[in-house]
């Protein structure tokens, strides 16, 4: 049951952990040791049987070697008889290796004849048998051995348990590394996720702590008190921004009204009246300039996918072609529209309609008349993508990235009414959709693409 | 005279609701204290309230929910200085009858509210038949008519017709018109909606005929007969 929780872990990450790769290391010197172990064990208890099966084999051949020359046949046949276990082997040969008595018809070729152990060489036998050959006083030659079946026994019975013991660290180890691995892992995977909601634009989000307090969290809790300390600044910044726009805005919009309320009063007096007309034109268009710089920061303070929703970019289209034709045909252009059907998108509806005014309003607003203004919707393997293309004066490859910022007049535009800042709106809402927009051109106008797919965590890709 | 309940405890911005409200002829009582806004708004009788978002003791949302929860149904314009369209849902959700952000241009509080007042007074009046002078719009046929002539309306047009229509003699903001006949909340601009109803009005006041359609400098249009 842990593991079901962690499917999504593929076994590649795991291998990847410390964890996982320290427990395999500590396995596999365990079964090392043990392999060392056992084979010390066999080789000391292998070397105190031989001498066991020495002392029987010069035991046996001195028992027999006491006996008189006429009874040494039987006495070979009744040692015979008592061996049960079917090890004990005897052969009695003449001077002249001529077999005499006993179960061994033929002297080892190349044992020599000395009267010490040797290991015998003999097909039949178990490796590491011991045997003898000992001549007697009267010339006939006397051979005992023993076979090494309780050496073949105890090196079956280490080997069985060297293979039961060893898959087992090796099943054991694998599992318990992967179970130590899983924990950090998960762990991990929580800060991903943390981080990821950081890259979002959650300031609020913080990495998890345990109660633990190891190393992990350590790192943890002073990323932690780095980001609330990026998150108090960068309140602080928007809300200075926002306090500034607010504060201006607020004096003026009185003025405004005071303005306004004086050229009500005015109704007889045409010629002052002009004069506050004027004024009242003025702050008006201050303050269009700074409620488009709060809404940039309203729409930069995101955590504005909460207004995230499907949206049919067709019938967005639609409605930007219906609001803007007559638009576009006072001012002498002809506005046509390619709107192919793409696939449902997940957006702010209102956010992005509010950024393709902007980009229309511009295209339009900037293209002399007799020209064109074209907006097209086309569906591209990884998502929909709009386009608006004008036959206007365009704007200069080294200033693409700059029109995007706040307050920057790129196009030449004085007389132009406007905030100035609606590209700046446009860049915000595609930043906030994780969307490209990219200025390019349309030879000869602008043409402004905007990719409505996320491109990613990619920085370099993103729109400044 | 109607009355209007204004709480709002910037004093500045009361004294301009008041007014900019006094001068379209309505008598404005003004409270600085939402505890005791919400006392006045459930205690007596009023023709709209203006509520601010934000108010000591209590807030704004806190007194138009108490205000539905008690069947009180005088409309409540909420004006905020939280401008997030989050908020503004919050809001109209909560109660709410519409929401307008700080600051704000008299003129549009002004006419915002008068829509607020005679939507309540027309909602019984559920005809198919929209007349202003010798203008008239058939909801069923979408057939526009001035002075038995017919009227050719692109859909865009008609719909801006119907909203002039259903609002006779009453001042729309730009702001207005935009949401209610494309139903996004932002500013568009003045453009945009000038060359909209510059179409409409050429199709519906042609020259020679009693123009129904005025321009309001500074705040928006009117549909009335003189």
């Amino acid at each position: 049951m842990r593991f079901a929780a962690t499917e999504d872990l593929a076994w590649r990450e795991l291998w990847r952990t410390a964890t996982f790769r320290l427990t395999l290391l500590y396995g596999g010197l365990f079964a090392a040791g043990v392999v060392a172990l056992v084979a010390l064990i066999y080789i000391s208890a292998a070397g105190y049987l031989t001498g066991q099966m020495d002392a029987i084999v010069l035991g046996g051949a001195r028992g027999l070697s006491q006996a008189p020359a006429a009874v040494l046949p039987a006495r070979i046949v009744e040692a015979e008889s008592q061996d049960q276990r079917g090890v004990d082997y005897y052969g009695l040969f003449s001077s002249d290796g001529i077999w005499v008595a006993g179960n061994v018809r033929q002297l080892p070729g190349n044992l020599p004849v000395d009267g010490k152990p040797r290991e015998l060489k003999v097909r039949g036998l178990e490796p590491g048998a011991r045997g003898l050959a000992e001549r007697l006083p009267w010339g006939e030659i006397l051979f005992v051995g023993f076979d090494a079946k309780v050496l073949t026994g105890l090196r079956r019975i280490l080997l069985g348990s060297l293979i039961w013991s060893g898959s087992i660290i090796i099943v054991v180890g694998l599992g318990l590394g992967a179970l130590f691995s899983l924990r950090p892992l998960r762990r991990i995977a929580a800060v991903q996720a943390a981080c990821r909601r950081v890259i979002e634009g959650d300031l609020t989000s913080r990495l998890p702590v345990s109660r633990r307090r190891d190393e992990i969290d350590m790192l943890a809790a002073t990323v932690n008190g780095m980001m609330a300390e990026i998150e108090r600044l960068l309140a602080e910044v928007q809300s200075v921004g926002d306090n500034v726009a607010h504060d201006l805005r607020t004096p003026l919009t009185r003025l405004r009204a005071r303005l306004h309320r004086l050229c009500e009063a005015w109704e007889g007096a045409p010629d002052g009246k002009t004069t506050v007309r004027e004024a009242l034109a003025e702050t008006d268009a201050l303050l269009i300039r700074f409620r488009a710089l709060q809404r940039i920061a309203q729409i930069e303070r995101l955590k504005r996918r909460a207004g995230f929703g499907p949206v049919r970019l067709a019938e967005v289209c639609e409605d930007l072609v219906d609001l803007f034709t007559p638009v576009a045909e006072d001012a002498g252009i002809i506005l046509t529209s390619d709107i192919q059907p793409v696939a449902e998108i997940s957006a702010d509806r209102e956010l992005l309609f509010e950024a393709l005014t902007n980009l229309v309003g511009n295209a339009i607003k900037f293209t002399p008349p007799g020209g064109r203004v074209r907006l097209v919707l086309s569906a591209q393997p990884r998502g929909p993508r709009l386009e608006i293309l004008d036959t206007g004066p365009g704007v200069a490859p080294e200033e693409r990235e700059a029109v995007l910022q706040r307050f920057h007049r790129g196009r030449g535009e004085q007389g132009v009414p406007g905030s100035g800042l609606g590209l700046s709106i446009v860049a915000a809402v595609a930043r906030l959709h994780d969307y490209r927009l990219t200025l390019d051109d349309a030879r000869p106008g602008l043409r402004v693409i905007l990719d409505c797919w996320p491109i990613g965590l990619d920085a370099e890709a993103r729109v400044a | 005279m109607r009355r209007i309940l204004c709480i709002e405890d910037d004093e500045v911005t009361a004294r301009e609701i008041a007014s900019e409200l006094g001068q379209a002829g309505f008598e404005v009582d003004w409270v600085a204290d939402g505890r005791e806004g919400l006392v006045r708004a459930l205690s007596e009788t009023f023709d709209a309230v203006t509520l601010d978002r934000m108010l000591p003791n209590v807030d704004g949302l806190a007194i138009v929910t108490a205000m539905r929860a008690a069947q009180v149904d005088t409309p409540v314009l909420m004006i905020s200085a939280l401008s997030d369209v989050d908020e503004r849902v919050r809001g109209l959700r909560a109660g709410g009858d519409d929401y307008l952000t700080k600051p704000f241009a008299s003129e549009e509080m002004a006419a915002r509210l008068e829509v607020l007042l005679r939507r309540r007074d027309s909602a019984a009046a559920r005809d198919s038949l929209l007349r202003v002078e010798d203008l008239e719009m058939d909801l069923l046929t979408r057939q526009v008519r001035r002075g038995g002539r017919e009227l050719k309306l692109l859909p865009t047009e008609s719909k801006l017709l119907e909203l002039l229509l259903r609002h006779p003699a009453q001042v729309l903001t730009r702001t207005m018109i935009f949401e209610a006949v494309w139903g996004y909340h932002f500013d568009p601009g003045t453009n945009l909606i000038d060359v909209h109803m510059g179409r409409l009005r050429r199709k519906v006041d042609p020259p020679g005929e009693r123009p129904l359609i005025h321009t309001v400098r500074g705040a928006g249009y009117a549909l009335r007969g003189d």
